[in-house]
This record gives C-alpha cells, structure tokens and sequence, in this order.
C-alpha cells in the first residue's frame, strides 16, 4: 500500500439543508494510530466518520483517506477502509459462516483468500464457536467481535469504529480494546468514537467534537496540560453544607473549574498559590486532595465550556 | 481504483443471502406458499357467482294443468326450489326472507292458455341482492322459452328472438373466469408485500450502514433482492396454473409464452413497487400496511377481477389505467380463454411495459438518491 498519512482532512464541512454537522474540521493521522472521537451526541463524531467512510460526500474542504479522494464516489475509500456503525450490522436470522459469506461477496473476495481471512480473523479475535451458530444466539461482546471480523476481512488498511462497544458489557468491553490494540499492533489505523472517558484514555490521540467543530485535539496526556495549566484539588465536603462553601468558591479569583463528582467536588486552579488562598476556607471537616485531571474533566471544561455548568453535564450524563 | 459497473457476483450474494432470510422467517414462507394455497380455495370453491336454489313462493290461484306444469318448469330447471306459501302470502314470505322470488299465477291461466290466448304471469323478485337478482332475470327467458311449446301444446312463432352462444366459456363457468385472474391478485399481493418488507428491515436492522460501507451498488442490491421474491412469486403463479388446469379444469386457450412475458411484466411492476414502498418508508410496519393496502386493493377491486372495469364510474375507468393489476387481468384472460395474440394484445402489453418500467425507475432513483 502507499505511505499517504491514514487520514488527512483539510477543512471538511458537510450541511444537510441548513444544518452543519461537520464544520470545516482539520486534523491528520498517522498510520498505526489509534484515533478517537470525543463528543456528546449530535457533536459529529458519526457523520465525520461516514463521510472519511465514503458513505457521505462532503459538502466542502477535502479528505484523503489512505491518500484517496471522493473523485469516484467514495468507492475507492470503501475498498481500503473497513467501518463498523453504531447499529449492530450482522444478520441475527443467519449463521456466523452466512454473515461473513455475505460481507466477503459483497466485497467480490476470493472465496480461498475469504476463506483464510476468516481463519487469521477467528484467530485474532478468539472466536471458537462453530461457523453454523446462528448469530442471534452469540452474546453480545462475542456479536460485536464478530462484527468487527466481517468488517476486516477484507484486510481493510484503515478501520473505523463508531462506538463499538456501546451496549456491551465492561468485561467484554475491555475485550474488546485489547483486540483494538492488537489490531494497531498489526499496522492498521484505527478510528473509534466513543462516549466512554475509560476508552478515550487508550487512544493514542483524541478529538474533541463539540456542534461539528473539532475543539481539542492531542493525546490524552497534552489535552490535561492544555485544559489544566494548573493544579485541580478534590474537595470532600463531608457531610457540611455545600450551600455554606461551594458559591464563596465559585467566586474565588484563579478558579477556572468546579464541577461536582458524586459527593465530591473538583475544582481546578490558575496556580497553586490561587488554590491554596480558596482551600484555606474550607470547613471544619473538610478535606481536599490534589489530584491529577481525568478526561472527564477535560470533557466537562472543553465541551461543555461552562464554568461550573454542571446542569449541563447532568444532563448530559442522564442521557 | 477500477470503477466496476453492474457485477453479477455482488448481485448474487446478496441474493443468496435473501434466499436465506426467506428459508428462516416462517412468516415470508407461510405468505408465500400459504397466500396462493388460500386464493385458490377461496376463489375455487367457495365463491360461485352462479346463483341456485333460489327459494320461489308460487301463488297458484289456477290448479290447471298448465300452471302445474309451470311449476314443473320452475323445479326441473335446477336453479330453483318451490316452497310452500304459508299465511301472508307470498310477499309476506319474501318479506320475511323465507322465499327469494315469487310467482303468481292467475285464475284462468290453464284456461286462456288452452284456448290459444296469451297470459301474463308475475314473478317478483327479492331485489336488495342485486348480484343474485341480476342472475335469476338471466333464468326466465330460458325457462319462457323452453316452456312456451310445452305449454301451448304446439310450436309459436316468435316474430323473432335471439340465439345467444358464449364464446371463449361457453358455459359461463364462473371458475374460468376467476382462477385466472387469481395470477394478478397473487402476484399483486405477494410482490408488493415482500419485497416492502426487504429494505426496511435493513434500515430497521442497521444492516444497510454495512451493505453501503462496501463497493455494492444500488442497483446490485435492488436486483439481488428482486430476483429471489420474482422467482417466489412465479412459483406461487406456477402453483395456481396447476390448480386451475388439473382441478377446476380450465382451459389454456393461448401461448404459455406469451402469459409468461404478461407474469414477468406485471411481478417486475409489482416487486418494484413494493421496493419504493420499503425505500420510502424504512419501517417495516408501515411498509407492511402499505404494502398490503397498495397490493390488495387494487388487484382485487379496481383491477376487473370482481368487477368489470367498464362498468365503472369514469374517474374508475380512467384510474385504473394507472394500474398494472388492469392490464395483466385483461391479457391474463385474453390469453388463458380467448387465445388471443400479441398483437390482439399489444394495449395491455405496451400499458404494462410501460407501467413496470416506469415504477423499476421510480424505484431505483429513489434507491440511489437515498443512499448516496
């Protein structure tokens, strides 16, 4: 194959009607990388994948995926790239061997080359069960691994995977980005959105998409630096009235963030001599730690980008 | 990369992968081999439109033998049984729906008749079922004319009367008229109904997203998914041919050839439609209640199957040129009874080619729009 970056996207909007859903978002990737999307839900993350796809044109800006164009429809793209959708695209009414009978016609593979593919797949992803299950009767991790197979059984150079492992068990979800670590290990590029904090932390790097604009964007370590300069204390109130504490807080100079967690709170500062002067106040009882910034408070400071907005990010969290 | 058109390969996986949907879901193969099974009874044997045994009140006010002979002529036709007028008399008997007809017989019936006059007889008629109405009139000029000799006791002449003969189903069998178009319903119903249900459930299913994550096209997927239901359909149309031939023996008057290019036309316009149904609606409930309303009424109702076209109101009339069920039933009957030939019916031929090409474009360049 050539040595094109995986994905380089200049620019790319696409509008359906008067709605932006993706607006003009720029990014690289490498080869070998593992690439998330970060967002809430209508932030982009699946039409900017369905466009790189081939599954949508887009209205403006470029993309070359694998160093293809659209020129030709998006067909070029759909034979190098393999895509996993939210939705769960296998046939349950059809067996395991059916499914992936399917996918590799639909792809004119050679039954022999199908054949071998699907062995090395079953290999990768430790599927033992007999090709004649009838998928409808696989539990769902092994259902979403399965999945996965027929998407690469093409030997597909660039996967995408959008929220793969929504609806699927911890355990197995864990599973399952061993497998994607594996993958990368193989040299394929791997794209994936996802709504989970605990994943977005395994990417090598993330994008954070907020109403079609790429917000953010470096491994998960800079994005921390960058919403963060300074330190963030975790403050445990127990059991005293926040309504006596936390608004003489929100109004503390050098706070860039407050956000509750549970019963707890975090609050992030300008510089340590800021947080030391707003900690001093804490009541009798309290305690508070300095801790280091998870995604989700990078997630909470960027994407929803409002100073103690945390109706928002119940909302969001409800949903 | 090599931009390949129509491929035959990828049309026929996803063929082979429909055929496998059908052989799992008992409720595509109950439809489609139930569906014919049913019609074909229902419409064989159940449903006769010659009417019989049609209760008659006589009043006979007369007692000759010439009345009594009448009656004789009433009972012997076949089509009617005598009962006894109880009190309120025959009217009251047909008020109370105990008699279907009446006939009144005048005092000096076998009086005038014997000496050469002409008497009037009356014969009223229950006429809130206009269908059964319509076919006892079709009786008496029959039993007029077959009793008119017996009668007088010598041959009349009339000053002229008509001989009527059948052509192409000379004894009005009813069955040769329906089994026939049965094809249309069949086909109508079937196509539309299955082939509504195909594109949704891959919405429905997510399935779509990987079907257009590969290099197939549009048209591959609509012919892999018409091809298996075309197939279905002509067995479920080869099924009824059987049944009409070998037990309601019906005649095939014209060209197998020829009724199979008329089968082929009317299940492309059909499948397709049922194919826009699915592509617009993506719901497989929705697809279905269209899909059932837009197969069954039609072909049934509107399509000359039950009720001739011609004696429709205008708007009708012109409306179902619209219909592809119309013309397959005029060329299916043309065909199967008359022996009739292309050229005789070159109208339904081109209406029809017409109609399905027209729907196959509708249909894949709503396909295509939607899913590029």
């Amino acid at each position: 194959m050539n040595h094109a970056p995986a994905l380089e996207v200049k620019g790319l909007s696409i509008k359906f009607g008067d709605f932006t859903a993706v607006d003009e978002v720029s990014f690289t990737v490498r080869r070998g990388e593992i690439f998330g999307f970060l967002g809430a839900n209508g932030a982009g993350k699946t039409t900017t994948i369905r466009i790189l796809c081939g599954l949508l044109t887009p209205t403006s800006g470029s993309a070359l995926v694998g160093g293809l164009g659209f020129e030709d429809g998006g067909l070029g793209i759909k034979t190098i790239v393999g895509y996993m959708s939210q939705k769960f695209t296998l046939y349950n009414d059809l067996t395991v061997g059916e499914n992936l009978d399917f996918a590799a016609g639909l792809r004119k593979l050679d039954p022999a080359y199908a054949k071998k593919r699907r062995k090395e797949l079953f290999e990768l992803i430790g599927f033992h069960k007999p090709l004649s299950s009838r998928v409808s009767q696989l539990p769902g991790g092994i259902k979403q691994e399965l999945a996965l197979a027929a998407a690469m059984l093409h030997d597909p150079e660039i996967i995408f995977l959008d929220e793969p492992t929504s609806g699927v068990a911890p355990a197995s979800r864990a599973r399952f980005w061993e497998l994607i670590r594996r993958i990368t290990g193989l040299g394929k590029t791997v794209i994936v959105t996802t709504h989970y904090m605990d994943e977005a932390e395994q990417c090598g790097r993330i994008a954070l998409m907020r109403t079609g604009r790429l917000i953010a964007l470096g491994s998960p370590e800079e994005l921390k630096k960058s919403a963060f300069p300074g330190p963030m204390a975790e403050i445990d109130l127990e059991g005293s009235d926040p309504k006596a504490f936390i608004p003489g807080l929100q109004k503390a100079a050098g706070l860039l963030e407050l956000s509750p967690h549970g019963m707890r709170w975090h609050a992030a500062f300008s510089g340590k001599a800021a947080m030391d002067a707003a900690l001093s106040a804490l009541p009798a009882g309290a305690t508070s730690a300095v801790i280091k910034p998870s995604l989700e408070d990078v997630f909470i400071r960027l994407v929803e980008g409002v100073r103690g907005g945390w109706a928002a990010r119940r909302q969001a969290a409800s949903r | 990369m090599p931009v390949s058109s129509f491929n035959f390969y990828r049309a026929y996986s996803v063929a082979r992968k429909e055929v496998m949907h059908v052989l799992r879901d008992p409720f595509t193969l109950v439809l489609a081999l139930g569906l014919p099974v049913m019609l074909v009874t229902f419409f064989g044997y159940a449903i006769d439109y010659e009417v019989k045994n049609i209760t008659l009140a006589v009043s006979d006010r007369d007692g000759g033998p010439a009345a009594r002979r009448l009656k004789e002529l009433f009972s012997s036709s076949g089509y009617f049984r005598l009962v006894e007028t109880g009190p309120g008399g025959p009217v009251g008997m047909l008020d109370s729906g105990r008699a279907a007809a009446a006939l009144f017989i005048k005092p000096d019936f076998s009086k005038t008749i014997q000496g050469g006059g002409a008497v009037e007889t009356q014969f009223v008629l229950d006429g809130s079922d206009n269908a059964k109405a319509g076919a006892v009139i079709g009786y008496l000029p029959g039993i007029q004319r077959a009793g008119q000799a017996r009668l007088a006791g010598r041959e009349i002449r009339e000053p002229f009367s008509f001989e009527t003969r059948f052509l192409y189903n000379p004894e009005l069998n009813s069955r040769w008229f329906t089994v026939p178009g049965l094809a249309a319903v069949i086909i109508g119903l079937l196509a539309i109904l299955l082939t509504a249900l195909t594109v949704a459930r891959e919405w429905e299913n997510g399935s779509m997203e990987l079907l257009l994550s590969t290099p197939v096209r549009p048209l591959e997927i609509m012919a892999g998914k018409l091809a298996p239901y075309g197939v279905l359909v002509l067995a479920g149309v080869f099924f009824v041919y059987l049944v009409s031939r070998l037990v309601f023996g019906v005649p095939f008057a014209g060209s197998h050839f020829l009724y199979l290019a008329a089968c082929l036309l009317y299940v492309t316009a059909s499948l397709s439609q049922g194919l826009f149904i699915s592509v617009v609606t993506r719901q497989q409930q929705v697809a279905m209640q269209l899909g059932i309303i837009s197969g069954l009424l039609p072909s049934l109702l509107l399509s000359g199957f039950i009720f001739p076209v011609e004696s429709m109101p205008p708007f009708f009339r012109y409306f179902t040129m619209l219909l592809p069920p119309r013309w397959f039933m005029a060329a299916a009957r043309g065909i199967t009874l008359k022996g009739a030939d292309l050229g005789e019916l070159a109208v339904p031929f081109l209406a029809l080619g017409l109609l399905s090409a027209g729907m196959l474009l509708l249909a894949l360049k709503k396909f295509k729009t939607d899913l590029e």
